[in-house]
């Protein structure tokens, strides 16, 4: 979907490139870039809603404004779409610039279409579990996933196979529990326990369980979105669940290696624990290392590092390499 | 506590994954030739270098914890040295082989360990998956895949496949979810445990798993 994205001026991003794979896992400290990125796609996709600008002449783009340009893969290859910034945080223009060579050129509305469905989550277990307002809407899950209750009951009508598909990894992820209950009276779903049958709610369920289940549902959308960001993928999970959770996104990323006809889901996941690092230790290529030093973050591919492989040979695990400070992407120290 | 030879044998299975668990469950079972009780089925380790770190604390463990009467580890070797016949000498040790490294590990962790649960140790066995167990499971479908070959171009200086290209075969992607896994490796130790001696001529690293395993009937016996 998007190939690359290039930051100028943008917050601590002040010369950063970034080549985007279709699952990307992003690792490194706090404040090094991980959310702007995925704040530029955000505001990518705002302003994909509105009117387009006219490009602006070389000569009179101020050198020190922020700037945020992408560019996609086939068939989109021919466009490059950039957002021009009044300050360091407003970018509130989008211009469209055909490239000399690629695909997609008179494209626009279908690139933008894509655009739209991009998705960002940063799941909150107390939202999930309320019922207050916003929760009749279950056509997508929220950013916050509060609307997961709608978004199940809606699955289980509309789409009953993916639902179905949905219980049964969950309850292979979980095998404490034998099925997923909806409970629409009450807005909220619960879990059937498999010993005994009782059902636990909700709000008695773990973060981890709950986040889980919003992962799934996100997984087993019949019509997923172009793009999918995560913050905090591991967030809540016992480490020994983080292959589960890493397989559903691969699912996501690389549907025809499971047997599924659509089209890839490109995937931006952030991560501050090393186990889940672990598990890319056959796929650096899908590794990004944000890096920060004083105020300026750059972003850079595990793969390109050239001595990896002789890292790895040494007999540390990528999670060690990665906190023991050598592959970058760890908080300075005065 | 009765003698390992009127009932089955309990067993701890220590690998870096489930898949591997779950193959090596089958593999164990068929060089016994009977089926045995896993003890602590919930032992899990994070790869390489965990294996080896937390090698000494679970055999301690087992020990004076569990009734378990052996403890079996099963590796990748990666693109570490093969454990060879050279390293079987008595008192050899190669600081780079993970099978002469995990030995070491245990007889250092369990020997001066006091009897407990009615036994004076623990039997271990140890296998060394050359270069990751995917090979295993390759192994009489693809003549390519082999410690011999692994061994001769890796002399040569070249790796004659990857751990992913291995993955790919093994599984048709890369990137094998879990079940999808565990179908596979489970249904490969199934094929091998008909007959066990081609995994144990193509992959020395199994055939000293196979000998530690034969050797406990000579121990308690």
């Amino acid at each position: 979907m998007i190939a690359s994205v290039a930051f100028r001026n943008f917050k601590a991003l002040r010369s950063a490139q970034l080549v985007l794979a279709p699952f990307n896992l992003i690792i490194g400290p706090n404040g090094s870039g991980k959310t702007s990125l995925i704040q530029a796609l955000l505001r990518l996709r705002s302003l994909a809603r509105l009117p387009l600008r006219e490009p602006v002449p070389e000569g009179e783009r101020l050198p020190e404004a922020a700037e945020i340009s992408f560019r996609f893969n086939p068939p989109h290859d021919g466009l490059e779409a950039v957002l021009a910034c009044v300050d360091e945080a407003s970018c509130d223009l989008l211009q469209l610039t055909p490239l000399p060579r690629g695909e997609g050129v008179d494209d626009w509305p279908g690139l933008r279409t894509r655009l739209l469905t991009l998705r960002s989550y940063v799941l909150d277990h107390l939202a999930i579990t309320s019922t207050g307002a916003g929760r009749s809407n279950g056509n997508k899950l929220a950013s916050h996933g509060g609307n997961l209750a709608a978004v199940l009951a809606v699955r289980r009508e509309l789409a009953p196979g993916y639902y179905t598909a949905l219980c049964e990894e969950l309850t292979e992820l979980f095998p404490e529990f034998s099925d997923l209950v909806l409970l629409p009276e009450l807005g909220s779903f619960g879990l059937r326990l498999r010993d005994g049958g009782d059902i636990v709610p909700a709000d008695n369920l773990s973060q981890g369980t709950l986040y889980t289940l919003a992962l799934l549902a996100i997984a087993h959308d019949p019509t997923p979105p172009a793009i999918v960001c995560i913050e905090e993928l591991d967030r809540g999970l016992h480490p020994r669940l983080l292959r589960g959770v890493r397989d559903v996104l691969y699912r996501l990323s690389y549907p025809s290696d499971y047997g599924h006809d659509r089209a890839p889901v490109q995937v931006i996941a952030t991560t501050h624990s090393p186990l889940m690092l672990d598990l890319f230790r056959d796929h650096p290529e899908e590794v990004v290392i944000a890096d920060k030093v004083g105020r300026a973050a750059t972003f850079a591919r595990l793969a390109d590092r050239a001595d990896l492989a002789d890292l790895l040979t040494e007999g540390a695990s990528l999670g060690d390499l990665w906190y023991s400070g050598i592959l970058g992407g760890v908080p300075e120290e005065p | 506590m009765s003698s390992p030879a009127s009932r089955p044998l309990r067993l701890a299975l220590l690998g870096e994954s489930m898949v591997d668990e779950a193959a090596l469950s089958i593999l164990v079972e068929a060089v016994l030739g009977a089926p045995f009780v896993r003890v602590q089925p919930n032992l899990r380790a994070r790869g390489w270098p965990s294996v080896l770190q937390i090698l000494p604390a679970i055999a301690r463990h087992l020990h004076f914890n569990t009734n378990a009467d052996g403890l079996i580890v099963l590796v990748d070797a990666d693109d570490t040295e093969i454990h060879t016949a050279a390293h079987e000498a008595p008192g050899y040790f190669h600081p780079r082989c993970r099978m002469c490294q995990l030995r070491s590990s245990f007889r250092r962790a369990t020997k001066t360990l006091p009897p407990a649960h009615g036994r004076t140790h623990m039997l271990r066995a140890i296998g060394l998956a050359v270069p990751a167990a995917e090979a295993w499971y390759l192994c009489g479908l693809d003549e390519s895949v082999g410690e011999a070959a692994w061994l001769a171009a890796r002399e040569e200086g070249r790796t004659p496949y990857t751990r992913r290209e291995l993955k790919a075969r093994v599984y048709g992607t890369e990137r094998p979810n879990l079940p999808q896994a565990v179908a596979f490796a489970t249904a490969a130790a199934r094929r091998h445990a008909v007959d066990l001696r081609r995994l144990e001529y193509d992959f020395p690293g199994f055939a000293c798993l196979a000998d530690d395993l034969r050797n406990w009937g000579k121990v308690n016996g």
